[in-house]
């Protein structure tokens, strides 16, 4: 793999890492699978119940950590004007997560708001 | 488009406005914890570098305020409603840095900063919080 290509796929399994970071603290949060979307919550219950509580915020934060790892790896492939706006799509790692997961209204505003959030970080970095 | 909600928590706000602050601090302290180490450093050396001088402690500090500061908005808002908002550190941190660097601030970047507004505010007007019927957790 190239400089290039191991920086790019870098870069997108922090973006990963820290969308799901995100998730795990909000759930940590709000106390647990019961803000989940019911589909997963039942789910989540039943691993739940197999032992302790899920330390949520733990894993949270242990996922920033790998995120911050992650990302300073890419930096050292890729100049930074590439590796920000890409670091910025975890605003649509967050809000896919947030939809499918959390089950939150993520709509069209939300969305052209990311989006617009995404570009300008583009503009920011060029 | 969404209809305005009027009725954000002020907990929510002032939440989201310490995040940015303390996004910055952390930002603008960690890139300092690093600044004198020569690029080619060993991992080593960088690590005992960065421990080396008063920055490192303040950005894990404010790292530890951050996190038990955004425990408290998620606790409020929805994730996909929050999160966008710590966008604004971007153009804090550009600020600060463009100042004490006295970088010029391109078109490009001028153009940059009105996107990431523009975007911020769009989601500022949808509601932030999903209700729990709509969310399906009353299943």
């Amino acid at each position: 793999m190239s400089g290039s290509s191991t920086g790019l796929a870098l870069v997108v399994a922090a973006v990963a890492v820290e969308s799901l970071a995100q998730l795990l603290l909000k759930v940590g949060a709000t106390g647990g699978a019961a803000c989940l979307a019911s589909k997963y919550r039942a789910r989540v219950a039943r691993i739940a119940s197999l032992g302790r509580p899920a330390p949520w915020i733990t894993l949270g934060v242990g996922a920033y950590c790998l995120e911050v790892f992650l990302y300073t790896l890419a930096l050292h492939h890729l100049d930074v004007s590439v590796a920000f706006p890409l670091g910025s799509l975890c605003f649509v790692g967050v809000a896919l997560l947030s939809r499918v997961f959390l089950g939150e209204a993520v709509g069209r505003t939300r969305f052209a708001g990311v989006a617009l959030i995404i570009l300008g970080s583009a503009f920011l970095a060029w | 488009m969404a209809s305005p909600n009027p009725r954000i928590p002020r907990t929510v706000i002032a939440g989201i406005a310490l995040a940015v602050l303390l996004d910055t601090v952390i930002q603008i302290t960690w890139k300092l914890a690093v600044a004198g180490i020569p690029d080619d450093a060993s991992l080593g050396a960088t690590v005992s570098g960065a421990l080396s001088g008063p920055y490192f402690y303040v950005a894990m500090l404010a790292f530890g305020a951050q996190l038990i500061n955004w425990m408290r908005v998620l606790a409020r808002a929805d994730l996909s409603y929050a999160q966008p908002f710590t966008a604004l550190s971007y153009l804090t941190v550009l600020t600060l840095s463009s100042h004490t660097l006295h970088e010029h601030l391109s078109p490009a970047r001028l153009c940059g900063v009105g996107m990431i507004l523009a975007g911020v505010f769009l989601i500022s007007r949808t509601s932030h919080r999903t209700p729990d019927v709509q969310r399906g957790t009353r299943a």
